[in-house]
């Protein structure tokens, strides 16, 4: 009985080391006026991704050709313009970030959970099983990422789904590095003992004890690779091996949209504009979070 | 020439930070003598380093700033000079021995050219004839001269703190700062690089500002000893006046705290309680709080300075009427 | 020296296998035959099959592997389904130009980032050095494919000075390389920031003062080679990126490189030559990274003496 009571005991002594750890992190973070500003940014992006169907009409506006209309420049009713196809620029780009946040965040969590489980029991269990993982993810990242992705989705076939997979995959090692790291960082704690000394078994030592604690860079980490995620997708697509036209991507848009830059530079400016403010909003959480999780490297 | 060596008159340095200010140094006064040795002892926080800092004038600023009060060494006024006369005076008027050897040198470049570099800034010798100085300096404080070409993780933790100590000697300084220079190293080697320093103080002729929270290493080395609290001096005077005749409650709880080797069963008595808070020193004396003599006054009033000879004095209110109060702790 | 640099060549040995066996097995998924690729569609079902049964194809994957790689060892990549050249060739013929463009981008960065890093450091949190992290973050967060159309607006449409595409001498080099340049320098200027300031509040910069450096050779000579064994380690992984850059880079300028030719062998559905492509990069990735190692010994002597 006691046995259990103190494990209920040391975990609420980490939770609520926790949860003050994280005011704490909010309160720095509040600080940032460029996290804050990122922050808004990718909260804007959300709204729009969650709200596109009351923003624009998908069939009518971002997908069905318009003959009539192509190409005209921004104005009160095209307030982005029109692409060679007459479909609205402003429509594409409000649907195109469903596609990029959500196959950015998949394939960030592909990512998280194959290399972050990789990267745990190499961390926390060492010696061979450790020297094997980590050797065919040196395999790996002998590839660049973005030259993986772009096999795999060669091989595999143009699609959403595997356009995930590609750049999910492609993400695996930097992980399991990232969580292998964390991991190591604090599997030698007093508390982990504690927990081993109590009785809990590896997994729950591992996943209630461990992770939570080593929580920080992986955070800082998986919010900045959702950010290449979505120049990795809308690169992709931009050479034609990621989300297949008429389906409104920014990177695909830009590829459409290439033929025409001498005399409608509009036609890449705003999803051009679009990734780099998803990507930035996210790179500008990432450095708050780092700075606001480790003051002293500020 | 003076035969003042080293004068700091009511320094005030003050780090200034987002949660607020930290007063480091209030009010200090310390002179050092041409050749001899000041012992400036306190525990951690107390401002020590900052002093030493302030003397090298290495303070970084931001967020440290010296806010008042003069410093002069070997007659000049540090405070009045600017970056390129200080660059001048660093490491040929005046040298440091930084706290912790392990860090204290730079892991790329060879030691021997570490201690040239000093002798080619202020000798304005050749690179052939430094390399030659460096070398002699290493066998002067124990080290082969062939290892010179070695790098720092090639060292002990003592051997590179005597590759420290040739740094900051290689251009004979009349003033050596060691800061710490023994607490980082085991006690067998804390012995022996003490052996060295007092030996070298001897050989160079130098005065020293040895800062220490170890009462041992000032009785084993200094001439006069300066006890630091909360950023001022509180009690100064000769080693032997401040180790017979202990003043300040402070003082004497400094000693309390050491075990004493003849008498086993004896119980240490800790100082209890903490260093105030810098960022929100009292009002009064700073000690107040964890003073066993503390009286009303010490709450509200700054302590006057007084005095028991020409060397000694105590900044503490038990002795302003009645200057013959003895403390209850008996001294060992 | 030797000894340490001979260990890193043979640790290279096994990732460069691993790198084929990987790669050949995420191709070989490709679905579509190549035999009837290669022969049209005119070709008799007789002579599709004749013609696997030639090239192998009915063989298990692994089977496959090896033969491949023991052409592989004797410099045989195979032969193109779309051209019928040797993947040999065509990759010499290509690989310069990527080559020349990666170099001169990765040149560029680290002549712009590294002095740039430095300054922000020294004056943390100045005018410079706020507006330097703002641009390099914006730099981090530019897709190159849109920088390239940007730049090729601005200084080829409307200005007229360098052309759009295409090699043409060195003009022709200098609009993709700066578009490549742009996200690396931006990281390496960060890195070298942040190592910079790291390294400035290490004792022995203190040391240094208080020998009597000078402000400036206490950055050069001290501070700088110490903050540069990070940012090296920043610049291998960046010319990573740099290379898988490329890709995108030469298909924006039409720049007849390796990336580009990989692209269309995918869209050509061409197996052998992106097998090659992908190979190839890898190992440019592993000699860059094997230099960056054999740098850091150089510059770090703490590794060079544990293999002396």
């Amino acid at each position: 009985m006691s046995n259990k009571s103190e494990v209920i005991a040391t975990e609420n002594l980490i939770k609520t080391k926790k949860r003050s750890q994280s005011a704490d992190v909010w309160r720095r973070l509040k600080k940032s006026p460029t996290a804050m500003i990122g922050l808004a940014i990718i909260v804007l992006f959300l709204f729009m991704a969650l709200f596109a169907p009351l923003i624009a009409d998908y069939d009518d506006e971002a997908i069905k050709m318009n003959v009539r209309e192509r190409l005209q420049p921004p104005s009160t009713t095209h307030i982005f313009g029109t692409d060679e196809f007459g479909r609205d620029i402003f429509a594409r780009i409000v649907w195109g970030t469903r596609i990029s946040l959500f196959v950015g965040l998949i394939s960030v969590s592909i990512a998280l959970s194959i290399g972050g489980f990789l990267g745990a029991i190499a961390g926390y269990y060492g010696g061979r099983l450790d020297n094997a993982i980590m050797r065919v993810l040196d395999v790996l990242l002998a590839i660049p990422t973005i030259l993986l992705a772009i096999t795999i989705v060669a091989a595999l076939g143009a699609s959403v789904l595997n356009l995930m997979i590609a750049v999910g995959v492609s993400n695996i090692p930097g992980f399991a590095r990232v969580v292998r790291a964390a991991v190591l960082s604090v599997k030698d704690e007093e508390f982990i003992e504690a927990a081993r000394a109590i009785g809990a078994n590896d997994f729950i030592i591992i996943v209630r004890h461990v992770l939570p604690n080593s929580m920080a860079p992986i955070i800082v980490f998986a919010t900045l690779k959702v950010a290449s995620s979505i120049m990795g997708i809308s690169s992709l697509s931009f050479i034609g091996l990621g989300v297949q036209p008429p389906t409104p991507e920014w990177g695909s848009m830009l590829a459409g949209g290439r033929a025409y830059i001498r005399d409608y530079m509009y036609i890449v400016m705003f999803p051009g504009l679009a990734i780099v403010m998803a990507v930035l909003s996210l790179n500008l959480i990432g450095d708050g979070l780092r700075d606001a999780l480790d003051p002293k490297l500020k | 020439m003076s035969d003042k060596l080293l004068k700091i008159e009511d320094l005030v340095v003050q780090y200034i930070t987002d949660d607020g200010i930290v007063e480091a140094v209030n009010g200090l006064n310390i002179t050092v003598d041409r050749g001899k040795t000041l012992g400036l002892v306190g525990e951690t926080g107390a401002g020590k380093t900052t002093t030493a800092l302030s003397i090298m004038r290495l303070i970084p600023h931001p967020p440290g700033k010296i806010i008042s009060g003069g410093i002069e060494l070997d007659g000049m006024d540090l405070l009045a000079l600017n970056e390129q006369r200080l660059e001048k005076i660093r490491g040929d008027v005046v040298s440091m021995i930084f706290q912790d050897p392990m860090t204290a040198l730079n892991p790329v470049i060879t030691v021997g050219d570490q201690i040239a570099e000093a002798i080619m800034i202020h000798q304005k010798v050749g690179q052939a004839q430094a390399s030659q100085k460096a070398r002699e300096m290493l066998e002067i404080v124990g080290i082969p001269g062939n290892r010179s070409n070695e790098y720092p993780h090639q060292f002990s933790g003592g051997m590179k703190q005597r590759v420290v100590i040739a740094i900051a000697l290689s251009c004979n300084p009349k003033l050596l700062i060691a800061d710490e220079p023994t607490t980082a190293l085991d006690v067998t080697i804390q012995a022996q690089v003490l052996e060295l320093m007092k030996s070298l103080k001897v050989k160079f002729q130098m005065g020293m500002v040895l800062i220490t929270h170890d009462l041992g290493v000032v009785a084993e080395v200094c001439d006069d000893v300066a006890i630091m609290y909360a950023g001022r001096i509180v009690e100064q005077g000769t080693l032997e006046e401040v180790f017979t005749e202990v003043k300040h409650p402070y003082t004497e709880g400094l000693f309390n705290s050491i075990p004493n080797i003849d008498d086993r069963k004896e119980k240490l008595k800790p100082i209890r309680g903490l260093m105030s808070d810098p960022y929100n020193l009292p009002k009064g004396c700073s000690f107040c709080d964890r003073c066993d003599y503390a009286m009303p006054v010490c709450e509200t009033e700054k302590p006057p300075k007084i005095y028991f000879s020409d060397t000694h004095f105590v900044e503490c209110h038990l002795y302003r009427d009645q200057q013959d109060f003895k403390l209850k702790g008996g001294m060992k | 020296m030797t000894k340490y640099i001979l260990r890193r060549i043979l640790m290279m040995i096994p990732v460069m296998l691993g790198v084929t066996l990987l790669v050949f097995f995420i191709i070989s998924l490709t679905p579509g035959d190549a035999a009837s690729m290669i022969l049209g569609q005119e070709a008799t079902e007789e002579s599709i099959a004749e013609l696997r049964e030639e090239m192998g194809l009915n063989d298990p994957t692994i089977v496959q592997y090896v033969r491949y790689m023991g052409d592989l060892f004797q410099g045989d990549m195979g032969n193109s389904y779309a051209t019928g050249k040797t993947v040999n060739s065509e990759i010499a013929q290509r690989f310069p130009n990527t080559f020349v463009l990666t170099v001169s981008a990765i040149f560029l960065s680290v002549l712009i980032s590294i002095p740039i890093g430095v300054v922000s450091a020294t004056r943390q949190y100045s005018i410079f050095d706020n507006v330097g992290m703002i641009i390099a973050l914006v730099g981090i967060s530019m897709p190159s494919f849109w920088t390239g159309l940007l730049l090729i607006i601005a200084f080829s449409l409307k200005l007229g000075w360098f052309p759009s595409g295409g090699m043409e001498g060195f003009i022709s080099l200098i609009l993709p390389a700066f578009t490549l340049a742009i996200a690396s320098t931006a990281s390496i200027t960060r890195t070298t920031r942040s190592s910079m300031l790291e390294v400035i509040r290490q004792d022995y910069i203190n040391t240094a003062k208080a020998k009597g450096v000078t402000r400036n050779v206490v950055i050069r000579k001290h501070a700088l080679k110490n903050a540069l064994i990070p940012a090296i380690t920043v610049i291998g992984l960046e010319f990573g990126i740099l290379l898988g850059g490329a890709v995108l880079t030469e298909t924006v300028f039409s720049w007849p490189g390796i990336g580009r030719l990989m692209v269309e062998s995918i869209q050509r559905k061409d197996t052998p030559m992106v097998l090659g492509s992908v190979i190839v990069f890898a190992l440019a990735f592993s000699v860059v990274n094997l230099i960056i190692d054999i740098l850091y010994a150089f510059i770090d002597p703490r590794i060079k003496s544990n293999y002396s």
